[in-house]
């Protein structure tokens, strides 16, 4: 069997007196997508962080496709080929779809002799990608600011950003919070398209319908630590939120 | 779903868009026609077709365009520069100086020159690291520059205020066109950076979403930084040429344009929340201004009418601004 | 459509203001006077009115446009808007005698004449064929310099020859006011006994000048006399002491008869206000640009007079009548 694509072995974190991260194990396979779960405050966040080189972990280590991996800076990760989607989106809504997904690494042509922004490729990548991921925004809203695109459309640009940019490991922070439930749909369609094409993905999500639909695995964490993990096809609803919130839930019974 | 881009009919909504970033020019364009028909009528002449008219109109334009097009920038990431005007006159000081100092000939000017960026590099840079770095809110922070250039100009030039200098090269520079030449010239700069380039398009972004902009690796503070950078330095230029017109420096030359250099920036479609707006945008705006203060006084109208007339612009600007946001999150 | 709309708007304004303006204006054979004075002030305005009647006299068309602030940058571009209606001549106070040089140049070199009131160009010794600014024609003002002297014997009576003095002045590089400092000073030298502090500059803001007294005050509080050389310097001098509470203690000379000033004079807010004669000044711009319209020489200074102005004649109608106005 080959390694998997990302290890994370025995991380912790503190920040100051407090201690964030308690030796957190995972692992992750091409393709699979991991559920990560857990109350407020449990530590998903500093997790995907630390994966994400926003945080350097105290102890432990994180390996990729077989290598221990040293993350600077979350640019770091990147070119490594994870990438990560907050909430926000992090999408420029005064720019255009071309624009946001190459904002920060615009191709440049030259016109005159001089280097300029090739806004042309920019445009066709745009139109390719949603293409690739079967989305429909008409010509004159893709040349538009994206504000004008609706949540779904919004959250499908990120995630044709990330695929452009030959993501590995995707990690997606709440993804179908703000959206409808036909836009959340949409989106769980094409998490199981990027399975398809061997990336793997880690979902943070308070929603269980969506972890049930679209996960291959669970990691529930409390208060830093690793509560439990399943197979989502050995588990239920019930035993997740009892590994979230633990023995209070069974005081309450 | 299927995967065609579909081709849908043009929308009623998408030609009042169209209208918003159009409008500017066609105001332009009807109070041009509007002033030549009232002075073909009532006096007899031209307003517009005439060599001294439109060259009056145009450097009236230029000295407060100098400062809107670095104010264009620093509108862009949503931010303000209210030190515009006493940096003008700062550099207006620190130009008549440096080139006394420095003799004669067209090198000392070029000294001059020089000389005055680089002092004018100190108050865009203190700008940026008060705004970028320290996070202070920019309309404080330039307002606090405001007083300091302010001061430093009228200590540089003393009790005089003013620093005369006959230069030849300088009143070369600032003899008939030559000005308007050199304004335009930088526009078009501004223009290409601001359309062509990264340092253009991070701009945009860090205007429209900071976060984002960080997060695609943008060094926002150090873009933030050099954006107030280039204001002042637009702000030089714009002292220099004053300095070139009127063989003086005054250290209160910009004083009464700081207002007009925002005010174009807005009638000419920029949006003050940040992340929209042209120099070509900006040149309209002060041409408006222009063409109303010349048109008003050319036709025997009380010059105090100008000034409510540049107010309902901008009033009728910042609407069109505020029903373009509407249209665009709306939908 | 938005094409379309702007033809259509561009000809209903050609219409509208063909119609709204009455018959085309048929080739005029009026002299055409332009006035450009130097900030909004009713000293100008008083002018304004000098210059109304010599107009309707002379039958000229004149022509009034007067700049917001004291500012080379708020004055030219008027300059210019003026110029271009190519008038006969123009009757201007230049806000800086050495930046308003290039800028009336044009204006002389588009054939217009230029006639500077109330302050000069350059040295303000016009057609002598020396200097860059000798161009315009004639300089029409009070003679500053004996005002400023008028000024001095005034305060230095009012002190009773001793004690502390200082001037508030606008701001330097202004002929008028300049000279008045300068007749001040050098009218002071005779009187040793007076000591006579660093001069105030508060850019044509009595606000500021107010603020400045307030200083001085602080400094020395044996301040005996202040001397406000223009409109606004007077207003805020006067100001600052009625707050400082010296009203009556510390003398103030005033250049200039506002409004208002015949209840400071009778208050002994003010001791001397010395009026200049505005109205004279316009009334002789119109009429020599009249003459020089018709051919007709005009000297090349023509200095007008003093009213000196306190509590004991202000009541009287001829001189109650050179208080400026709106």
């Amino acid at each position: 069997m080959t390694a998997p694509l990302l290890e994370v072995k025995n991380v912790s974190i503190r920040f100051g007196g407090v201690e964030a991260l308690k030796n957190v194990s995972l692992s992750l396979n091409p393709g699979e997508v991991l559920a990560l779960a857990g109350d407020n405050g449990a530590g998903k966040s500093t997790l995907i962080k630390v994966i994400s080189g926003v945080y350097h972990p105290s102890q432990g280590e994180i390996w990729f496709e077989g290598k221990p991996l040293l993350l600077r800076d979350p640019q770091d990760a990147r070119s490594q080929g994870i990438e990560t989607i907050y909430q926000d989106l992090a999408l420029a809504d005064n720019l255009d779809v071309g624009s946001n997904i190459f904002l920060g690494r615009e191709p440049m042509t030259k016109r005159f002799g001089f280097p300029v922004i090739d806004r042309a490729k920019m445009h066709d990548v745009a139109r390719e990608v949603l293409q690739r991921l079967d989305i429909v925004i008409p010509e004159r809203k893709l040349t538009g600011p994206v504000q004008m695109l609706s949540g779904g459309q919004r959250q499908a640009i990120a995630i044709g950003r990330a695929i452009y940019w030959n993501a590995r490991v995707l990690i997606m922070d709440e993804p179908t919070a703000a959206l409808g439930v036909p836009e959340q749909r949409k989106v769980m369609e094409l998490i199981h398209s990027l399975k398809s094409t061997g990336v793997a993905v880690i979902l943070i999500s308070h929603n269980l319908h969506d972890i049930f639909a679209v996960s291959d695995r669970i990691l529930v964490l409390r208060r830093g630590e690793k509560a439990g993990e399943r197979l989502i096809a050995e588990t239920n609803g019930e035993e997740c939120v009892r590994l979230m919130v633990g023995d209070t839930y069974q005081a309450l019974q | 779903m299927t995967a065609t881009t579909a081709t849908l009919p043009p929308e009623p909504l998408d030609r009042l868009a169209w209208i918003g970033r159009v409008w500017p020019w066609l105001f332009l364009l009807a109070l041009i026609t509007f002033f030549e028909a009232w002075s073909q009528a009532r006096i007899g002449r031209t307003f517009i077709f005439n060599g001294y008219n439109l060259q009056a109109i145009l450097l009236a334009a230029s000295a407060p365009l100098m400062l809107a097009i670095g104010q264009t920038f620093v509108i862009i990431t949503a931010g303000i520069d209210l030190s515009v005007g006493f940096v003008m006159g700062l550099a207006a000081v620190i130009l008549a100086q440096a080139t006394l100092a420095a003799g004669d000939s067209n090198a000392a000017l070029a000294i001059g020159v020089g000389v005055t960026f680089l002092v004018c590099l100190i108050p865009g840079w203190i700008n940026g690291v008060l705004i970028a770095r320290l996070g202070v809110p920019a309309f404080i922070g330039t307002l606090g520059m405001y007083g300091v250039a302010r001061g430093a100009g009228f200590l540089s030039a003393g009790s005089g205020m003013t620093v005369s200098i006959d230069h030849e090269g300088l009143a070369w520079l600032g003899d008939g066109w030559t000005p308007i030449i050199v304004t335009v010239v930088f526009l078009l700069g501004a223009h290409i950076v601001l359309s062509f380039t990264r340092f253009g398009q991070y701009t945009y972004a860090i205007g429209g979403n900071p976060q984002s902009a960080l997060r695609a690796g943008i060094n926002v503070k150090r873009h933030l930084t050099i954006i107030y950078i280039l204001s002042a330095l637009f702000a030089a230029v714009g002292g220099i040429l004053y300095t070139a017109r009127y063989s003086a420096g005054a250290a209160n030359a910009g004083e009464s344009m700081l207002l007009d250099s925002i005010a174009a920036v807005v009638i000419g479609g920029a949006s003050l929340f940040g992340g929209t707006g042209k120099v070509i945008g900006t040149l309209i705006g002060a041409l408006i201004i222009a063409v109303i203060q010349f048109g008003l006084i050319f036709l025997d109208v009380n010059a105090f009418w100008q000034f409510i007339a540049v107010g309902v612009v901008i009033i009728v600007s910042v609407l069109i601004d505020q029903y373009k946001e509407k249209l665009a999150s709306g939908k | 459509m938005s094409s379309r709309r702007t033809v259509l708007f561009s000809l209903a304004a050609f219409a509208l203001s063909a119609l709204i303006s009455g018959p085309a204006v048929a080739e005029t054979k009026k002299p055409v006077v332009a006035l450009l004075p130097g900030v909004v002030d009713p000293f100008y305005f008083t002018m304004h009115r000098g210059a109304q009647q010599a107009a309707k006299e002379e039958g000229v068309e004149l022509l009034f446009q007067i700049p917001k602030a004291w500012n080379t940058a708020e004055q030219v571009p008027i300059l210019k808007a003026l110029i271009a209606k190519r008038p006969d001549v123009l009757l201007v106070s230049p806000v800086d005698k050495q930046q308003l040089v290039r800028p009336l140049k044009e204006a002389a070199d588009a054939g217009i004449k230029v006639i500077t009131i109330d302050t000069y160009i350059g040295e303000g010794k016009y057609q002598t064929g020396k200097g860059s600014a000798d161009f315009p024609i004639s300089y029409i003002a009070s003679d500053n310099a004996e005002g400023g002297r008028i000024a001095a014997r005034a305060l230095a009576k009012a002190i009773g020859g001793k004690g502390a003095v200082y001037c508030e002045n606008n701001k330097p590089g202004i002929s008028s006011t300049d000279q008045r400092l300068q007749g001040f000073l050098e009218e002071l030298k005779k009187y040793p006994t007076i000591k006579v502090l660093e001069t105030q500059y508060n850019e044509d803001d009595a606000n500021k000048a107010a603020a400045h007294v307030a200083a001085v005050l602080a400094r020395t509080p044996d301040l005996a006399g202040i001397f406000g050389v223009n409109t606004f310097s007077g207003k805020g001098a006067a100001e600052g002491v009625r707050k400082a509470g010296k009203a009556g203690q510390i003398k103030v000379v005033v250049f200039d008869a506002i409004p208002g000033i015949d209840q400071d004079l009778k208050s002994g807010l003010v001791d001397i206000a010395i009026a200049q004669q505005p109205a004279d000044m316009g009334y002789w711009g119109v009429k020599f640009a009249a003459d020089l319209v018709r051919g007709k020489k005009i000297p090349a200074w023509k200095g007008t007079g003093f009213v000196v102005m306190d509590k004991t004649n202000i009541d009287q109608p001829d001189v109650r009548k050179f208080i400026y106005s709106n």
